[in-house]
């Protein structure tokens, strides 16, 4: 079997009853996980820090061992033999550095080489990514004395490498600027469009990974809460209007007593409003003077996670969703 | 192993054993000020402290002077040097890092015990030019040295290699390291003949690797017969070797469980 091969069935993870229990730890850090990454698929999960997302890719990645449960990479076990799983997987953690006193361009080299690729092709492959990343000016550095930055930019050329069929990526945009955000992203979408790489992305930037995610798993204090395609998970709330609100805050605007805003940061507020409502509301924001600026859009994913994520009402946590 | 992972892409044992041996080679880029004030510094005071002690004691003190001071200066600059990295890979994720390519651990501990001895040798050798020098010994290098340094670096590597995944964190591997080289500094006869030594530390010093690590290279350089023979010696580094890195290859079992 090759890559190719291996790569021939629908099913690129098969996850089943995953649960990881910490030593000393009463809580699981995963619970019952059961859930498919499809090939060819980009696949979030979204949750909140110390939901257990880090601790979910790193048994996908086969560095944590499972408390029990299955784990099945194009259908074999991710311990069949030692190489199996790093032979098909590109993995960016969420902090650290591949390689200590190793230039940026001797990392990716060295990478695309042990991962099978010549010589010639795994000096082709770093220059490629060097380009693709725009790293040409940190080519000769060594990685530790670079930004957090840009050594994230470096972990994701690194995960890239040789064209690994899986991509594990987590928090590949954190410490990034706007431009190198944007530049992560479409990477990870060529790497998907172009490699054929499924894509298991952790991230904390909703807004933005709505715009590549293809499906998501939401997961809560260790458990999987919904797993489905954005579109479809958010059709619960389409009856639903997002508001944001940006105010002064030493002067906070006065909303109907029936509005119930959540507080983003400093001066800014968001609100999910009946689509009804939505006119009426923009008129009585339009005039009132403590209201800077206000924006109205379809609820995102952020809005699916964040309604996920909150306790109901009557106190209960939302039953798992699984939408195909 | 089972015919499907053998036909993913990724590199034959000795190619991946060079590539990683390049990489582990690249520590020179930090580990050299180390070395030069651990791997030398530290045995040429050693050798002008007790050089000036053993002065009155004869050619055989001084002898033991200098082959005690190389095998210091090898327990300083492989075990220490080595037990240090792996502490600090496993601390910045480097490890894991390593876990998630296709390489076989085996060939990460051969190419970095291969590494960290060709970062030892110019303080090995300085150490024992400097010796030659202060001491005035008179030296008859076998070429047997070829056979028993790399022996003996492989043997310390190992060792490095072990206390570097026990200990918890750097601080603690540290500590293990520095215990470690005065107890098998000042067990038995390495630094000290085995005459001016108390009965019970050269009974003690006989399950000591540093004790055959001494004798060989008194041996092979300075051309003395000893208590242990050459022969012995070789077998119980070489054996040494062998169970260490077995109990290292078990033991840097990169998934956490």
């Amino acid at each position: 079997m090759t890559r190719a091969s291996a790569s021939a069935g629908s099913a690129v993870y098969e996850v089943e009853a995953l649960t990881k229990l910490y030593p000393g730890q009463t809580a699981a850090a995963n619970d019952r996980m059961t859930f498919r990454v499809e090939r060819g698929e980009i696949f979030g999960l979204l949750g909140a820090n110390g939901a257990g997302k880090t601790t979910l890719v790193r048994q996908l990645a086969n560095l944590l061992a499972p408390t029990s449960g299955a784990i099945r990479l194009f259908g074999r076990p991710l311990t069949c033999t030692p190489l199996y799983t790093p032979g098909l997987i590109g993995y960016m953690p969420q902090s650290g550095y591949a390689m200590n006193m190793v230039t940026v361009a001797e990392t990716l080299y060295f990478t695309a080489h042990l991962r099978g690729l010549s010589r010639r092709d795994a000096r082709r492959e770093r220059d490629a990514l060097i380009e693709r990343l725009n790293l040409g000016a940190l080519r000769d550095r060594v990685v530790p004395r670079l930004s957090g930055g840009q050594r994230r930019l470096v972990l994701l050329a690194t995960a890239l490498a040789a064209s690994p069929p899986v991509l594990i990526l987590d928090e590949p945009t954190n410490d990034l600027d706007p431009q190198h955000r944007r530049l992560v992203w479409d990477t990870v979408r060529a790497a998907n469009r172009e490699r054929g790489a499924a894509v298991i992305l952790v991230t904390h930037n909703v807004v933005e990974a709505e715009q590549v995610i293809e499906r998501v798993g939401i997961i809560q204090r260790g458990r999987l809460i919904a797993v489905g395609r954005p579109g479809q998970l958010k059709a619960n709330l389409n009856h639903q209007l997002r508001l944001e609100i940006l105010f002064d805050p030493a002067r906070p605007p006065d909303l109907p007593a029936a509005a119930q805003p959540r507080e983003l940061g400093p001066g800014r507020w968001f609100l999910l409003l009946d689509r009804a409502a939505g006119p009426d509301y923009v008129a009585a924001l339009a005039g009132n003077p403590a209201v800077e600026d206000f924006r109205l859009s379809t609820a995102t994913l952020e809005d699916l996670y964040l309604a996920l994520a909150e306790p109901l009402p009557n106190g209960q946590t939302p039953e798992a969703q699984r939408v195909p | 192993m089972n015919s499907a992972a053998s036909k993913l892409p990724f590199q034959p044992f000795l190619v991946q054993l060079a590539d990683l041996t390049l990489l582990q080679l690249t520590n020179w880029r930090w580990s050299w000020r180390g070395l030069l004030l651990t791997g030398i510094l530290a045995p040429t005071f050693t050798i002008l402290a007790l050089g000036t002690f053993a002065a009155d004691s004869g050619p055989l003190a001084l002898g033991f002077v200098l082959t005690g001071n190389l095998v210091i200066s090898l327990l300083f600059s492989t075990m220490g040097q080595v037990s240090s990295h792996f502490a600090f890979m496993r601390n910045v994720g480097r490890l894991e890092f390593f876990a998630t390519l296709p390489v076989y651990r085996s060939a990460l501990v051969l190419a970095t015990l291969a590494a960290f001895f060709a970062l030892s040798l110019p303080s090995t050798i300085a150490t024992l030019i400097i010796g030659m020098i202060v001491l005035q010994v008179p030296v008859a290098i076998s070429p047997w040295v070829l056979v028993v340094v790399p022996l003996i670096s492989l043997r310390l590597s190992g060792l490095g290699t072990l206390l570097g995944l026990i200990g918890r964190t750097p601080e603690e591997v540290s500590s293990l390291n520095m215990l470690t080289t005065f107890v098998l500094a000042g067990l038995g006869p390495v630094v000290i003949p085995a005459e001016n030594l108390p009965p019970f530390m050269s009974v003690i010093g006989l399950v000591s690797p540093a004790t055959y690590a001494a004798s060989a290279l008194r041996q092979v350089i300075l051309g003395w017969p000893d208590r242990l023979p050459l022969v012995l010696d070789l077998a119980v580094l070489a054996a040494l070797t062998v169970g260490l890195l077995w109990l290292v290859e078990r033991r840097l079992d990169w998934r956490v469980t």
